[in-house]
């Protein structure tokens, strides 16, 4: 019971993540080793998770499309898994069902949600601060219950059934899900090609390709290159770009600005709960408020004014968190004009909003979901593979160093230079450059994916009696990693022909099942 | 060649830079919208957004469909964003070479219907998307290239 208690409390750790900065917190990588902690094997939980993590690789979050839930999905499947002692094939084969059904339930709560938006504008016309941060933070907390209290019931109900059900499974079952599930990355892998494949940058992904397969390098290693490789190419050190720094300005100039550091800093820490009342009506609307309603709480003091501002704020908001206090900040400055001068048009607060929050997300997503994430992601799994912590503890040191601190500066930025900042970004070739350059370490870390992280091989043998010679080990001369880094390819390759993930997902269980019944594959 | 027209009302952003160029091939982002083209501003931030490698055009409507009939142009392969069915329809009607329309995301507001996660219609919208229909159009909801195209006739 008490075990199912623990396993539950993950699974509400991960879905709190909307509190805590969408820092991923929440992905197998990092929730399998709890788990696995829980249960008495840390090891299992760091492989299981890994694993997962790769099948995954590829499922993200942008804008509203939400992925499968693969938290719960997650939890459940590596709990199953374990407690039953069967082998990491059976939590892949638990887990991708069971994230694909509770997405389902998510996208219900994400639709049910936009119920309270009629309960927040009225706490907006009365001006009440308390009850619309109160139902902010309530209506936040019913995605960590619900799934919480639906992972509770699966184990506390059907740990028993499972343990039968997975007794009842045959070994060529087990040894058919085992291969597939070594093949399934290739589709986590394909999807992020999907996003940053193309003939420009294609030699960069080779390039990290031969230096897994042939030199061997460990990941950390080919996103270093990476990096070097980047900063030569985009000519990087030798552009200057400065942004004279935000925090010194901050408190320097308290004529112009009434917000203390401690202030503006609170807009950091409170965006980190931006995603916590996600819905698809509004999206973050209410997390935008939440973000910087105590900056409105000291500026405005009337109650007239006070929800004038919380009702201009609870419009449609949506974009990157991890670029969101950049618009905060700059929201917060406009809000402050508003307050002291009297010609001010508060409707161009709104304005600046809505003509940011696209930008903003175009270029955060991909610097954070297609380049940050998998590199963290890459040298993590690489690591947690082999059983080692040091792997999801990287992974979160790479992915939220970054992200922490550009989040932190920006809301300075953001707050005391504003537009200017992005006047002189857009007239520097640095975010060309940025962006250019992170999509060139991406694709060498991908690059280096599927002979590092995946492992599929062939027992086929060439000749009859004395002179057979074992297939594998022609191909292990030509190329090592040859036949991940094929399917890898074949995937993306009906990715690009519209075939439907799902349709390839089962493609590959498929493909796994025959070609370890056939002895075509181990 | 016009690889898509999406009618997305945040124009370029994560899941048109991030998912949609990439998966398209496209070399150049159009955005087509009257406001936007007068606005320094915003065309500014969309700039910003844009991905590197790729060109991106902000035209008025009228001027768009002049760019997109321009013979000179059919080389690149463009990808059109408009932020509105009335644009839309008015881009059908200049130019022939638009024969379906994915809708990405329009905000709710008063007077609108969710029919999908990320789109809302107004009745206005409604009876454009029938003129539409009726044209031989088609019309799909999508977020994402991966996601499943969900035809609209299906969601009114």
């Amino acid at each position: 019971m008490i075990t199912n208690i623990l396993i539950t409390l993950i699974a509400v750790f991960g879905h709190l993540e909307d509190f805590l900065g969408t820092t991923l917190l929440s992905r197998p990588l990092v929730l399998g080793p709890l788990v696995g902690l829980v249960l008495g094997d840390v090891t299992q939980g760091i492989i299981m998770g890994a694993t997962l993590e790769l099948i995954f690789m590829g499922n993200i979050k942008v804008g509203a499309a939400i992925p499968p839930d693969v938290i719960t999905g997650g939890v459940l499947g590596t709990a199953f898994a374990i407690m039953s002692g069967k082998g990491t094939s059976i939590a892949l084969g638990l887990a991708v069902p069971i994230s694909i059904l509770a997405e389902m339930i998510l996208s219900g709560l994400f639709i049910f949600r936009a119920v309270f938006n009629k309960k927040f504008e009225q706490y907006a016309e009365a001006g009440d601060i308390q009850k619309f941060q109160r139902l902010h933070i309530i209506s936040g907390l019913l995605k960590p219950l619900l799934m919480g209290l639906i992972v509770f019931l699966a184990l506390f109900l059907g740990a028993d059934a499972m343990k039968v059900f997975l007794d009842m499974i045959p070994l060529w079952v087990n040894d058919g899900l085992k291969v597939a599930g070594n093949m399934l990355p290739a589709l986590g892998f394909a999807l992020l090609m999907h996003v940053m494949f193309n003939k420009k940058v294609a030699h960069y992904f080779f390039l990290g390709f031969i230096l897994s397969s042939y030199l061997k390098l460990p990941m950390i290693a080919i996103g270093g290159i990476g990096i070097i490789i980047a900063l030569v190419i985009t000519k990087f050190t030798e552009q200057n770009f400065d942004s004279d720094d935000g925090d010194e300005t901050a408190d320097g100039d308290e004529a112009m600005s009434s917000l203390s550091k401690k202030e503006v800093r609170g807009i950091f820490y409170r965006s980190l709960a931006l995603e916590a009342n996600f819905n698809f009506e509004t999206c973050q609307n209410t997390g935008f408020a939440f973000s910087i309603i105590h900056v409105l709480k000291k500026l405005y003091k009337t109650k007239e004014d006070i929800s004038a501002a919380l009702k201009r704020h609870l419009q449609f908001f949506n974009t990157s968190p991890y670029g969101s206090t950049l618009i905060l900040g700059v929201a917060a400055a406009m809000e402050e004009q508003n307050a002291k001068t009297k010609d001010f048009n508060p409707e161009s607060i709104n304005a600046v909003k809505v003509g940011l929050m696209g930008p903003i997300a175009g270029i955060f997503d991909s610097l954070f979901w297609g380049t940050l994430k998998v590199v963290a992601a890459g040298v993590g799994a690489s690591l947690a593979l082999q059983g080692n912590i040091i792997g999801p503890v990287l992974f979160i040191i790479i992915y939220n160093g970054p992200h922490l601190w550009l989040r932190y500066k920006l809301t300075f930025i953001g707050y005391t230079q504003g537009n200017r900042f992005l006047q002189r970004l857009s007239g520097s070739k640095l975010m060309d450059n940025l962006t250019f350059g992170s999509s060139i370490v991406g694709l060498m870390v991908v690059g280096a994916m599927p002979s590092l992280l995946m492992s599929v091989n062939t027992p086929i043998e060439i000749g009859t009696g004395d002179s057979t010679v074992a297939l594998q080990g022609i191909l292990d001369q030509l190329a090592p990693g040859i036949i991940p880094l094929l399917l890898t390819f074949l995937t993306y390759f009906f990715l690009k022909k519209n075939v439907k993930v799902t349709l390839l997902l089962l493609g590959l269980l498929v493909l796994g099942f025959l070609g370890s019944m056939f002895h075509i594959f181990i | 060649m016009i690889k898509l027209t999406r009618i997305d009302d945040r124009l370029v952003h994560g899941q048109v830079a991030f998912t949609w160029v990439p998966s398209l091939g496209v070399d150049c982002l159009l955005v087509a919208n009257d406001k936007v083209a007068q606005d320094d501003f915003q065309k500014m931030t969309l700039g910003l957004a844009k991905p590197a490698g790729v060109k991106l055009v902000i035209r008025s409507l009228e001027e768009s469909i002049q760019f997109l009939n321009d013979e000179k142009n059919k080389s690149l392969k463009v990808l059109i964003l408009i932020n509105s069915v009335t644009d839309a329809s008015v881009l059908v009607n200049g130019v022939t070479e638009i024969k379906s329309i994915n809708f990405g995301g329009i905000r709710s507001g008063e007077g609108k219907r969710l029919i999908s996660k990320s789109v809302a219609i107004s009745e206005e919208d409604s009876t454009l998307i029938h003129t539409l229909l009726e044209k031989g159009v088609e019309l799909e909801v999508r977020q994402v290239p991966t996601d499943k195209k969900q035809m609209i006739e299906t969601l009114l």
